[in-house]
């Protein structure tokens, strides 16, 4: 298996796009290993279907749209659903809620709970946006949904999170974090 | 006139979507329009957010252990360039409507003192003066500043519209039985109805955690925290001054 990668261009311009599939996949599914074995499942289907690829360019949106398939498949095989179609815009992972990482004083957290809150639909469409500044089409493509589908996911998903975070930073006024120090 | 922009368009714009020609309209219109630039502005800080909030994904554990610390580090990064991002895309977006986003022009602010506004020339008609300080002469000095211009645009025949906001110690002003000035205040009040006394409700939960229960004069208001009642104002085009 690692031998057959060694060979060909394929191997370092779709290696060199780890970090990138793992960021992605983190900000999917809020959990390290999760995400880890994500990437490496969808490095090695893009390995063996190399040769559906047409576009060089288009490598990492088709790569992206092989983790999605992934993603889904995981989610399926943890639960008993049929049609993730139902649930695309429900799911929300059991992560803290932001108030809760904000009093801890991590904008980062708070962040990412926030998106981690997302329903799953807007959550992947935003990250697609905003982490990789993928085009609405390219999106549109990679999760196989309409473009005006992605467009009020996109607008649904910036509201929430907004809405998230504003209640988030909202919650500390009411008990301040800084105290005086004398 | 214009209907109003849908979040979907304010979007695409944001993701460099449309295309130059509704781009240009778009920023044609944020020009007069401050609210629309204020969404667009909130949409693009909330970007930057999500953006920074992964520059840096933690690393499953035990499968790159050496880069733990480096992680922390960059997390750190991260999110100092948070804040700084931030705040920067929020003034850099004012830009948009106001090219020389800070023109400090004391046009008939009082000597010795700075005025700051968002406009391109501050408004001498709608005017905050912040305290923070119980020093007495500080106390002193914004009420007289305040008496100052409200005198001065009664003369002139110019409807002013005057906050004192108070936060930190500043609330000493603002504290029935504590403000050395109460009486002035209240007279003062009465005689300008544009003028407000507001309190920072931050500071004064501070005092109560001090174990001090704060009680206001009675023509005193409260908002929620200082800071944002001066954002809040500044980007409804006031002019700021710190005495």
């Amino acid at each position: 298996m690692i031998s057959r990668f060694l060979f060909g261009p394929f191997r370092p311009s779709v290696e060199a796009l780890r970090p990138v599939l793992y960021r992605i996949a983190y900000a999917w599914c809020h959990d390290a290993a999760l995400a880890d074995d994500l990437v490496q499942e969808t490095l090695s289907k893009a390995w063996t279907r190399r040769s559906q690829l047409r576009e060089e360019v288009a490598l990492k949106a088709w790569t992206v749209a092989i983790m999605n398939h992934c993603w889904l498949d995981h989610l399926r095989s943890r639960r008993d659903f049929d049609d993730i179609e139902d649930w695309q815009d429900e799911l929300e992972s059991s992560a803290d809620t932001p108030e809760v990482s904000c009093n801890r004083d991590q904008v980062i957290a708070c962040v990412r709970s926030a998106v981690a809150r997302l329903p799953l639909g807007q959550r992947q469409v935003l990250t697609l946006v905003d982490l990789e500044e993928f085009g609405y089409a390219e999106v549109a493509g990679i999760l196989n949904i309409p473009v005006g589908t992605v467009m009020s996911r996109l607008s649904r998903a910036r509201t929430g999170l907004r809405d998230l975070l504003d209640t988030a930073m909202q919650q500390p006024k009411a008990q301040p974090l800084l105290r005086r120090v004398k | 006139m214009n209907p109003v922009v849908s979040d979907e368009t304010l979007n695409a714009f944001v993701d460099g979507e449309l295309d130059v020609a509704e781009s240009e309209a778009l920023i044609a219109r944020m020009r007069e329009d401050k609210e629309l630039a204020q969404r667009v502005c909130s949409l693009r800080s909330l970007q930057s957010m999500v953006r920074l909030a992964y520059i840096e994904p933690p690393v499953a554990r035990g499968r790159q252990a050496s880069s733990v610390p480096r992680r922390q580090f960059f997390q750190r990064c991260a999110l100092g360039c948070l804040v700084v991002l931030a705040g920067l895309g929020g003034w850099a977006m004012r830009g948009l409507d106001s090219p020389p986003a800070l023109a400090a022009r004391p046009t008939t602010m009082p000597d010795g003192y700075q005025a700051v506004s968002l406009a391109q020339k501050a408004d001498p008609n709608r005017v905050m003066l912040h305290l923070d300080s119980a020093a007495p002469d500080k106390m002193r000095a914004v009420l007289d500043q305040a008496e100052k211009l409200l005198d001065e645009a009664e003369r002139e025949g110019r409807a002013m519209q005057l906050e004192v906001i108070a936060n930190s110690r500043g609330i000493q002003l603002m504290r029935a039985g504590h403000s050395p000035y109460g009486e002035r205040m209240a007279q003062m009040k009465q005689r300008h109805a544009n003028l407000q006394w507001v309190a920072c409700g931050q500071s004064i939960a501070r005092f109560a955690t001090e174990g001090q229960k704060v009680e206001l004069l009675p023509t005193t208001r409260t908002a929620p925290t200082a800071i944002g009642e001066i954002v809040t104002r500044l980007q409804q085009g006031w002019t700021y001054v710190r005495v």
